[in-house]
């Protein structure tokens, strides 16, 4: 045939015809060394390579079973055997944990089953879970399952003779975790480092921002003029940071789990692993840490449960839970204050229904406190009281009020019942402890009437309010009510003293703010109402005497300063869209922040002091958080607290020299900076201008000869020129 | 000679044209001077003429601020320097009075003062708002810097009247030290009277104010 276009295709053989197209060559090369290993092209093949000791691992030993007599089938019966029963019950008992590939029920010369049994599983996690988890099992009142691994046998039978302890770990030296508060004397060169050092001589309080969408996060210290910077880092954390109650770790969370920082450098100090932690609380004494992570559930992965308690000094996991619908609030486990229980509810499953039960665990073993939880059927909420071992609970009401609602005090760990009252016609109820532990004041959502709708919600008409204080100080804690007519928009204990707070709203724009105080035997006394305040929020000094009246949200961060000694209005300012209001623990400036997760625009945070005066405006692109370090409660006591009070005159002579002292350094080294700048500047325009004289002649020549240096150089003036015109021309004749 | 660009825009890419004024067919695009096309980069946002003609600078919408060379070819120029100092589009970029620096208005909430010859950074002003304008005072070490959110944004800033402010800045120590208030809509366009002596501003609410100092102004000092 004649030749084709495809002549130069490889190998072209025309004897055999014109499609045919040799083959190209498939072998490697001869000097051709495979460079990739096996485990690359075929790892996820190769992990079920069969091993030679692996058979052993996924068999376990199942003793304690009944001893059952191998009977003889009887021939036509459908009735099985007993050791088939037997066999069958346990069978299934073992087959959740994975498939049991082989069995052996070994046979004793008697034809009965020796006791016990060994199960093969497809894989040795399997064989392993089932081991955990059934070791121990009750199978009926004779019979405990003892499990174990078949390789454990030959484990524990080699054991050496010669036991050596373990060789003490050097003690990893955190330094001073609480060197943020020390005092150092005014050395000399203390001026000079002092913002390289890591100290405080000044006791400012300490705080981190978190900004730039969580990328940066940055800890300051609050000195004046400004603040410095004592250690910024990238990505130190993946979601947000939180400061321990005592503020001695700074904990950061990220995909794997949590880690905690501090000391002078912030190295890190304790890492703890669990998967996709979104939450995290600390106990009261920073002795644990509590983590829920959501994702630990829904991958199905047995031992990671939603909710881990840890203990901080070693690091190690104490107690795990699996989340239920009591998590939809965190914390989920609440602290008594001295670490000692924690407390959670819970819907259990009974037998007649779910009950709603306060399950109470102790620490350090993190058991359930007298292996039984507090059974109140229909509790809603408890809380814990910040001073005292004393829990306080609520059931609401049942049908209408055939059953009151109920609130009741309950002392731990002796489950002593130390108040109860009983309330009617209530809607809702929230209890407030104030800090000192003194006061519990309970606010009741009320009814006048009841009306049942037709789609079966219930509406309630002629809401008020009530207050129920319980005195816990007293004997028999007697409980003073006072009623309320408008709605209650906040309420908020004063941290250190007896009075509180409320805001009312009277109208749809104005509220008003009320001041009362707290007396055993008559109801609380009403001190002071200030009218017509745009306020929604109310925010009390940590030490009590000052509190902010806010006005978040739709008010777009009014702010009023009010010290309650005699009611005067210190200050009143605004934020623009604030988001949040931090005072710090002692309680002399605050913090409005607007946060970038509130608002995309104009974030950063503003320092005032506690008499409504604006310090300093911080704008951080895309802040998230600001929080004050917080401190643990003062090692003085009341006596020195009260000399120092007295002595304050004193001292405050000492400060003030100090603050000026500060403060004209402050500028000395701001007017040297300039004088740099200046300098450095007036060289380069100084150069530039040389250049340009140079120039001039050529640009003379670029614009034919106009000169436009300046404004009044040649050809800018403006020349004056006027020109007649006629307008009309009228003839008036006159007679 | 004038010198312009086109948006990319209907398929074409965005170009940088030169042509010749002072004849009639020296303005038919056909035949310019100099072009430029920019394929493959960003677009240019605004431009600006070297002291003696010899090249053109333009700031791009990634922030990026190039120097062309219009001495070397003849339809082709020559990037000489590119420097990237801004994180988002170029606003504005105006010259000082003897054309050896320029000041850019960028979206990135800073404005930054330039070395006309090197192309090199040597101040930086800070906001909390996208720069739209800057200029330099032609008589003091001052710059004004006027900005605002981006059109669609406005109605969820603060609803004071009159909120939009030209902030006046120290050149060298990238201090505030004034603000003019006036404007309800944000400042587009902000310019120092030749003689140094007013200013005039434009903003999207559509007024243009002419604001003169008073002797106050001309009286402040930094202390150093």
């Amino acid at each position: 045939m004649s030749r084709r276009k495809n002549s130069e295709s490889i190998g072209n053989d025309s004897e055999f015809g014109d499609n045919y197209v040799e083959e190209p060559d498939f072998s490697d090369p001869e000097d051709f060394v495979d460079d990739i290993a096996e485990e690359e092209l075929l790892g996820d093949i190769l992990q079920h390579k069969p091993k030679e000791t692996g058979g052993f691992d996924s068999i376990i030993v199942v003793d304690g079973i009944p001893q059952v007599a191998k009977e003889e089938k009887k021939p036509g019966s459908d009735q099985k055997t007993r050791l088939e029963k037997l066999q069958n019950i346990i069978k299934k008992l073992y087959n959740s944990y994975g498939t049991i590939t082989n069995e052996y029920w070994p046979i004793d010369a008697n034809n009965k089953t020796k006791g016990y049994v060994f199960f093969e599983y497809k894989r040795p996690e399997q064989a392993a879970e089932a081991v955990k988890a059934t070791n121990g099992h009750k199978l009926d009142k004779t019979h405990t399952f003892v499990v174990n691994l078949f390789t454990d046998f030959e484990k524990y039978a080699n054991i050496s003779e010669t036991w050596q302890p373990p060789e003490p770990q050097p003690y990893p030296d955190l330094g001073n975790l609480h060197y943020f508060l020390e005092l150092t004397p005014n050395t000399p060169s203390a001026n000079a480092s002092a913002a390289t050092r890591r100290q405080e001589p000044d006791c400012f309080n300490q705080y981190a921002v978190l900004s730039d969408a969580g990328g940066s996060t940055a800890i300051y210290s609050n000195s004046l003029p400004e603040p410095t910077l004592i250690e910024e880092r990238k990505l130190w954390t993946e979601k947000y940071i939180k400061w321990s109650p005592l503020g001695t770790y700074l904990a950061t969370l990220h995909g794997k789990g949590v880690a905690l920082w501090g000391g002078e450098k912030f190295g890190q100090i304790k890492r703890f692993s669990h998967p996709g932690v979104e939450f995290i609380d600390f106990s009261p004494c920073e002795k644990y840490l509590v983590t829920f992570s959501p994702m630990a559930e829904s991958h199905g992965q047995p031992g990671t449960h939603a909710i881990v308690v840890w203990e901080v000094l070693t690091g190690q996991e104490k107690r795990s839970f699996s989340a239920d619908r009591s998590a939809a609030v965190w914390p989920a486990l609440r602290w008594s204050h001295n670490d000692k229980y924690f407390a959670r509810l819970q819907r259990v499953e009974r037998k007649d229904g779910p009950v709603e039960t306060i399950s109470i665990y102790e620490t350090p073993s993190c058991g359930l406190l007298d292996k039984k939880s507090l059974e109140v059927p229909g509790v809603r909420d408890f809380s814990w009281s910040p001073s005292d071992t004393i829990i306080s609970y609520w059931v609401p009401e049942v049908n209408y009020g055939e059953t009151p609602a109920r609130v009741t005090l309950l002392k731990i760990p002796s489950r002593e019942v130390i108040r109860t009252k009983n309330l009617f016609s209530v809607i809702d109820l929230k209890m407030h402890w104030q800090s000192s532990g003194e006061h519990l004041c309970v606010k009741v959502d009320r009814y006048n009437r009841a009306k049942k709708e037709k789609d079966d919600t219930i509406k309630y008409v002629g809401v008020h309010y009530n207050f129920e204080i319980f005195h816990l100080r007293e004997k028999n804690v007697p409980v003073d009510s006072m009623e309320i007519k408008d709605k209650i928009m906040a309420f908020a204990w004063e941290p250190v003293g007896s009075k509180f707070a409320i805001v009312t709203s009277v109208s749809n724009t104005s509220n008003n703010v009320s001041f009362y105080c707290v007396k055993s035997g008559t109801e609380p006394a009403l001190l002071k109402t200030l009218e017509k305040k745009a306020c929604n929020h109310l925010f009390w000094s940590p030490r009590g005497q000052h509190i902010i009246l806010a006005g978040l949200l739709n008010l777009n961060g009014v702010f009023e300063f009010v010290d309650t000694n005699d009611f005067t209005v210190m200050g009143a300012n605004d934020h623009f869209m604030c988001t949040d209001v931090e005072w710090d623990p002692t309680g002399r400036y605050v913090f409005t922040a607007v946060s970038w997760w509130g608002h995309k625009i104009d974030n950063g945070f503003w320092l005032w002091t506690f008499q409504g005066r604006v310090v300093h405006r911080h704008n951080v692109q895309r802040m998230c958080n600001v929080q004050w370090r917080p401190r643990p409660k003062t090692l003085l006591s009341e006596r020195q607290i009260k000399n120092i009070k007295k002595n304050l005159n004193k001292y405050g002579a000492q400060f003030d020299l100090k603050d000026k002292m500060r403060a004209s350094r402050a500028s000395k080294e701001l007017i040297e900076g300039r004088q740099r700048l200046v300098k450095a500047f007036t060289e380069y325009r100084n150069k530039c201008i040389e250049l340009w004289k140079e120039q001039k002649p050529r640009r003379l020549q670029l614009r034919d000869g106009v000169d436009t240096d300046s404004l009044s150089a040649g050809g800018g003036e403006m020349e004056e020129e006027s020109v007649e015109l006629i307008v009309k021309k009228e003839v008036t004749i006159i007679p | 000679m004038i010198a312009y660009t086109t948006d990319k825009a209907m398929g074409n890419p965005c170009e940088i044209f030169v042509v010749d004024s002072r004849t009639a067919d020296g303005l038919n695009a056909a035949d310019p001077i100099v072009k430029i096309p920019i394929t493959n980069g960003p677009k240019v946002t605004s431009m600006l003429w070297g002291p003696l003609d010899e090249y053109l600078v333009t700031g791009h919408e990634s922030g990026e601020v190039v120097q062309w060379d219009l001495r070397s070819g003849k339809t082709e120029g020559k990037k000489t320097i590119m420097t990237h100092e801004h994180s988002n589009k170029i606003n504005d970029m105006q010259l000082n009075q003897d054309g050896t620096m320029f000041i850019t208005a960028s979206k990135d909430h800073t404005a930054k003062l330039f070395d006309m010859a090197t192309l090199e950074p040597m101040k930086t002003f800070k906001t909390e708002r996208p720069v739209n304008s800057a200029s330099i005072s032609p008589i003091k070490d001052h710059i004004v810097l006027g900005g605002g959110q981006d059109a669609m944004d406005v109605t969820t800033t603060s609803s004071r009247q009159g909120k939009f402010e030209a902030r006046f800045y120290h050149l060298i120590f990238e201090e505030e030290f004034a603000r003019v208030k006036g404007h309800f809509g944000p400042i587009n366009s902000l310019m120092f009277h030749p003689d140094g002596k007013s200013f005039a501003s434009g903003g999207e609410d559509g007024y243009i104010r002419l604001q003169e100092f008073d002797p106050a102004y001309f009286e402040f000092r930094f202390d150093y």
